[in-house]
């Protein structure tokens, strides 16, 4: 039963990883907390949902479309909104990502209505079982599965590509990569791209497994402030620590005391870690 | 007397001894020069005075009492204020308000309110040559002026030592002959200072005595001349100022 | 009192004057608007108390709106009492809270303050959620007050009027002095402001206890003039974005900054809802988005500057554009 439950956290806690992901990528590069986040998982869960349902095509297959249809929006509103206040203090910019948050919201829940949906594929309720002790959703443990492959995907790129290299340079210093011919006002739109393009692939997984709706970001965006802070900025593990631990403690925390202190705990636990240790479990240079 | 003392300060940061078991003294009225090369750790013991740092070991004592471990605003109201290498003034406010919150708050200000913090904050500007700029944004002075602004500040917390650290740096000639000027006026008003400097110029035409850190360590310690001639000092300092230190 | 002085309180006196006359010629809907505005401004000139003048941005100081509307529910349902004790025991409470949460939480800096207040507030709220005193999720009903419907319009608009009138007062008190220039020397620079004298924590818990006791006080008056609670609108970070978004758009770190932004967002807001019926909070966000580029810092500088061309839109965005 125990183990059922730390499997439980495992898996949900590998798309809390990858939601934080995208956030900890442009708030470690860029110093900018995107407020909106959540409202760009949901956009990605929604391009699933649709694209399943006029087009037919399963949601593992449009994980790509997801991430390249938001890759592209990311680059675009960084580069066309974000870029003309990013110089005026880090607050700003933070009220410029609610506006954004608000707009893409409302323009979801106009277009879309308010209706709660589910992606629902044939193989949804396939699961597989070790032994008498543990059953796993199959959904579940390909999404977890793609989580590690996207992860490796993002390290591989900002690790070993030019393109990583330029993102580093920027974030460590601004004028000083300028000066070195990198063009910051596209790398910084890269970044913010690939962030989304992370937010959109969560979304598209997370549409697989729960239900959706236009107003599910605002959650998902607190959930991935707690994942950052435990698992500290600065390095592509940090996210993925403090997703796994977020998604156990929640598992356990809703099992002992039911799922309406969920909340209770997770911020609990987000305020504590800032208190106690504000770089979180493996928070480096900030 | 001993105004202020400092016995076996040390300063460790993870493993690395900023500064080791050094011990000094001033005398009140007196003007005491810190110099030595870059990274000798003279802004650390300045930081350790000023309470930014506690010691790893030893003590300092002001007026006889131990303050090493008290915070900086106390230590600051108790009567020593000092000033910032890199000049720290309040950007959003007028030069007048930046020298009225040193009156506000140092050790002058639990008797003073808010306007006789600013009438008092006028008098310094004055004394220290400001005047004519009092109104303008903080942030809109020369180099020159910010160091003043900053030694303004200082002054407006009426202390009784005063701790400058690198108030030269960046002034042209007869401007350093200026603020030597105002370093005598100030010890004329009756206070102590510890001068740390780069500038040998006006470490010869400010300083009673100077003494030398290096590496963290103290080297050499007296009269100006002295010291100034002393071969471990001026090894320290070889091909850096040899130059200036034998003019 | 110099005479500069003199001549903006007595502008703000007749500024006042007006404003209170304002319910005896409006209609009720009217008032019921003007009720909101004066409310947002309240909370928003709190917010600036902390934020705009001390350079702390709390992201969380809707938790003490929520604070200061459960303590009224609870006391005037549950306990009986009076509104007048209600309202000062929710203002107290407030500050109180503030305080306490302050000691851990005023240690962090910039984006980590930030986030730890958002991490309260929603906190906060899911506790509220789960207590039975405040009956969770299903809410909780406040005694109706005793008067005519019109009387009713009048108490909340005064109510509201006074606390504004307070809150403001009492940060124009502040600014002229020791407190207001520790604040700005804190928020202009923190380890200076230790250095030369100033008790940065002392100062930034008074600041925090000042913003969380005036949230506190129209958090209680909502309570009241709502007569029906849940901890999601109470608690809810949108009323955390408004009242930033407000003070910002009038102008951080500016006395009357909040009212105006609070003033304007409101105003914009219904307009856009009276034009708009379906996709009007969609063209809020747009509004919100196009100030902060165009205007960053608030109306008021646009308006003290009196600069209106298009070289004052154009500089901002020179100045912060990557």
């Amino acid at each position: 039963m125990l183990l059922q439950i730390l499997i439980n956290g495992i898996l949900k806690g590998g798309l809390y990883a990858l939601m934080a992901i995208g956030m900890s990528l442009i708030w470690g590069v860029m110093d900018i907390i995107n407020i909106a986040h959540g409202s760009f998982i949901m956009l990605g869960a929604f391009t699933t949902y649709w694209l399943f349902t006029i087009f037919g095509i399963d949601p593992f297959v449009s994980l790509v479309f997801s991430m390249a249809i938001l890759f592209v929006l990311g680059y675009g509103v960084q580069r066309y909104v974000i870029n003309y206040v990013i110089r005026a203090s880090a607050f700003i910019t933070l009220i410029l990502a609610f506006g954004i948050e608000i707009f893409i919201n409302n323009l979801a829940l106009v277009s879309w209505s308010a209706d709660v949906r589910k992606v629902k594929v044939a193989y949804g309720a396939a699961n597989f079982s070790l032994g008498n002790w543990v059953t796993i959703p199959t959904i579940r443990l390909v999404a977890f599965l793609l989580v590690i492959v996207i992860s490796l995907i993002f390290f591989y790129i900002l690790n070993r590509t030019n393109l990583g290299r330029s993102i580093r340079a920027t974030s460590q210093d601004l004028d000083a990569a300028r000066l070195v011919g990198v063009d910051v006002a596209r790398t910084y739109a890269i970044t913010f791209g690939l962030g989304v393009g992370a937010a959109g692939a969560a979304g598209t997984l997370w549409s697989i497994l729960f239900p959706i709706s236009p107003m599910m970001g605002g959650i998902l965006t607190l959930k991935s402030f707690v994942v950052v802070i435990i698992g500290g900025l600065g390095s592509m593990l940090g996210p993925i620590i403090g997703g796994l631990a977020l998604g156990v403690t929640e598992a356990f925390g809703t099992n002992w005391f039911g799922s309406t202190y969920a909340n209770l705990i997770s911020f609990t636990i987000l305020v504590l870690v800032l208190i106690i240790r504000p770089k979180g479990i493996l928070g480096g240079a900030d | 007397m001993a105004i202020l003392e400092g016995k076996n300060v040390t300063k460790r940061f993870a493993g690395l001894v900023a500064v080791g078991d050094v011990d000094f003294y001033l005398k009140q009225g007196e003007i005491l020069g810190l110099i030595g090369p870059n990274g000798a750790g003279k802004t650390t013991l300045v930081n350790v005075i000023a309470g930014v740092y506690a010691p790893s070991d030893g003590d300092v004592y002001f007026k006889g009492k131990q303050i090493s471990g008290k915070k900086p605003y106390q230590i600051g109201r108790m009567g020593i204020s000092r000033t910032f290498q890199v000049v720290r003034p309040f950007p959003g406010m007028t030069v007048k308000e930046n020298a009225a919150v040193g009156a506000m708050y140092g050790a002058g200000g639990k008797n003073k309110s808010a306007k006789e913090a600013i009438r008092r904050a006028e008098e310094i500007l004055e004394f220290v040559g400001l005047a004519d700029q009092m109104n303008k944004g903080a942030d809109q002075l020369n180099v020159a002026s910010r160091k003043r602004l900053e030694m303004a500040k200082a002054m407006a917390m009426d202390p009784e030592l005063v701790l400058f650290d690198e108030v030269m740096a960046g002034l042209n000639f007869s401007e350093i002959d200026q603020a030597v000027e105002l370093i005598k006026k100030i010890r004329e008003s009756g206070m102590t200072i510890l001068i740390i400097e780069h500038v040998m110029r006006a470490i010869k035409n400010v300083c009673d005595r100077i003494f030398v850190l290096h590496h963290g360590e103290k080297i050499a310690d007296g009269a100006v001349e002295e010291v100034l001639n002393d071969e471990n000092v001026i090894k320290a300092y070889l091909g850096k100022r040899y130059k200036e230190l034998t003019h | 009192m110099e005479k500069k002085t003199l001549r903006n309180f007595l502008i703000c006196g007749l500024i006042l004057l007006i404003v209170s006359l304002f319910p005896l010629v409006s209609n009720n809907f009217i008032i019921r608007f003007g009720t909101d505005i004066l409310m947002f401004a309240i909370i928003a000139s709190a917010w600036n108390i902390i934020g705009g003048y001390t350079g702390y941005a709390s992201f969380g100081n809707v938790v003490f709106f929520g604070i200061g509307a459960y303590i009224t529910a609870v006391l005037m349902e549950k306990a009986g009492m009076h509104f007048g004790i209600a309202y000062l025991a929710a203002g107290g409470g407030a500050a109180l809270f503030a305080v306490l949460i302050g000691l851990p939480v005023l240690r962090l800096r910039g984006h980590y303050f930030a986030i730890a207040t958002l991490g309260v507030a929603e906190a906060m709220k899911a506790l509220v959620q789960n207590l039975e005193i405040t009956e969770g999720n299903s809410g909780i009903y406040l005694p109706m007050l005793d008067l005519s419907i019109q009387g009713q319009y009048y108490f909340f608009f005064y109510m509201m009027l006074g606390t504004l009138v307070m809150t403001l007062l009492v940060t124009y008190l502040i600014l002229n002095a020791k407190l207001g220039y520790s604040l700005i020397a804190i928020r202009e620079d923190e380890d200076a402001a230790n250095s030369v004298g100033i008790n940065t924590t002392l100062s930034k818990t008074i600041a925090f206890a000042l913003s969380g006791l005036f949230t506190g006080l129209a958090g209680s008056i909502y309570a009241y003039q709502q007569a029906f609670l849940k901890p999601g609108p109470a608690f809810t970070v949108h009323t955390t974005v408004k009242m930033i978004v407000m003070a910002v758009f009038g102008g951080m770190g500016k006395l009357f900054g909040p009212l105006i932004g609070a003033f304007g967002i409101e105003i914009i807001s219904e307009t856009l809802s009276n034009y708009f019926l379906v996709a009007h909070t969609l063209f809020f966000g747009t509004v919100v988005i196009l100030a902060i580029v165009f205007t960053p810092k608030g109306l008021i500088d646009l308006i003290t500057q009196r600069k209106f061309g298009i070289s004052y839109f154009v500089e901002n965005i020179r100045e912060h554009r990557i």
